[in-house]
């Protein structure tokens, strides 16, 4: 799997202006602005699961005259996010006496940036981001 | 999986595989730190060249080889050398940098204070909202949104899926995570060779991710028995033990919600 992981995810690839020249012929300058959302593949994280990365590009087409530049700028991307976690795990805490809290993890729902420890995680997101970008490129 | 709740997502996010592990770069400020984040980069592709173990032409290979003595050696690699040192005399000799094969590995600590340098080049730019993190280690900055601090979760050692853990934070951080789970990254105990039994993760929060990151590979590698007890008499650093039977330890002032 390490292998198949891209090695240069960049949103500055994504801005790269695209110069076209087209029949236009008047030197009025026109913005054409589109967002769209784009999957990433479904990368297997482990054999517990995988995720899916998706990304919201702006694609901005400005023409003036017989000049036409597009710009893409990445505007959100999709992180992983966890289910309600409350079943097994046991909360002791050390500075009073071991104390079960089955509630302990009321707030998974809420959106998480990043995950510590979670390397096999980081090659999925890697993948899945990656192969979003390359859909929102052909776009 | 849930799209962040803005379309003005503003920065720049990147990710690049240096050091065999994913670097993501996450800025949150308004100007975009393009010059910053190209530094930030040659930064970390310059320690690996340096450090890898992986690398035959990298100075700790040329001086695994004897081709290379440790006192003409790079100043940032004789820091290193000396750090790990240090660490290995302060964690009872469970991070060392030396493997059962004679030679040295100091790549563990080299990657987080490779990531510490790396924010101090986003702090030197005038970036004050950032993660940076190498393979689930990193450190964050200030905010992800304005409204909304960073959120950090911490894995769950049994559940990919889950997290053992959230941390909220819009203070300056680094969180280091040691566990059996992580690829490539087999811990063992230095006194017997073994990876330990009964633990299944020990994450590390304070403010430099190099002693953070040693401090919870030595954890781990100190078993269910020591690593509660060793890391709640850290200093400025703040820790959650996970054992085998799902029982968690946190000290005091481990930051989660």
């Amino acid at each position: 799997m390490r292998k198949s992981i891209a090695i240069l995810l960049t949103v500055a690839a994504l801005a790269l202006p695209i110069v076209d020249a087209t029949a236009a012929t008047r030197a009025t300058t026109r913005k054409i602005v589109v967002t769209k959302r784009f999957a990433g593949s479904i990368a297997s994280v482990d054999r517990w699961g995988s995720l899916q990365v998706t990304i919201v590009v702006r694609k901005t087409t400005t023409i003036t005259g017989t000049k036409k530049k597009v710009t893409r700028r990445m505007t959100a991307v999709s992180v992983p996010t966890y289910p309600n976690h409350t079943d097994r795990s046991v909360f002791i805490n050390q500075n009073a006496l071991p104390t079960l809290k089955a509630e302990a993890l009321r707030a998974q729902s809420a959106n998480i940036n990043l995950v510590s420890g979670a390397t096999d995680t980081s090659y999925g997101f890697a993948q899945s981001l990656q192969a979003a970008i390359l859909k929102a490129k052909r776009a | 999986m849930t799209v962040i709740a803005t379309t003005q997502l503003p920065g720049v996010r990147r990710v690049e595989q240096i050091m065999g592990l994913p670097i993501v770069v996450d800025v949150r400020d308004d100007d975009e730190p393009g010059a910053a984040v190209e530094q930030l980069f040659d930064w970390l592709r310059w320690v690996d060249a340096t450090f890898s173990t992986y690398k035959d032409d990298s100075e700790i290979s040329r001086i695994n080889r004897g081709e290379l003595r440790r006192e003409d050696a790079h100043p940032h690699v004789r820091y290193i050398l000396e750090r790990c040192e240090e660490l290995r005399q302060e964690t009872g000799g469970y991070f060392d940098m030396n493997t059962p094969a004679g030679s040295i590995d100091p790549s563990g600590l080299a990657k987080g204070w490779a990531v510490d340098r790396a924010a101090a080049i986003l702090d030197e730019a005038g970036f004050h909202n950032y993660a940076v993190s190498a393979g689930g280690d990193m450190r964050v900055r200030g905010r992800a949104v304005p409204e909304v601090a960073w959120r950090i979760g911490i894995q769950h050692p049994l559940d990919t899926q889950q997290v053992a853990a959230v941390i909220e934070t819009a203070a300056e951080l680094a969180i280091a995570t040691s566990g059996a789970y992580a690829r490539g990254e087999h811990i063992v105990d230095p006194h017997t060779g073994r990876p330990p039994s009964g633990i299944l993760s020990v994450t590390i929060v304070g403010r430099e991710l190099a002693t953070a990151d040693a401090y919870a590979t030595a954890a781990f590698a100190m078993g269910p028995e020591l690593a509660p007890h060793w890391t709640a008499r850290l200093e400025g650093y703040e820790a959650m033990t996970i054992l085998a039977d799902e029982t968690v330890f946190k000290t005091r002032g481990f930051p989660d919600e």
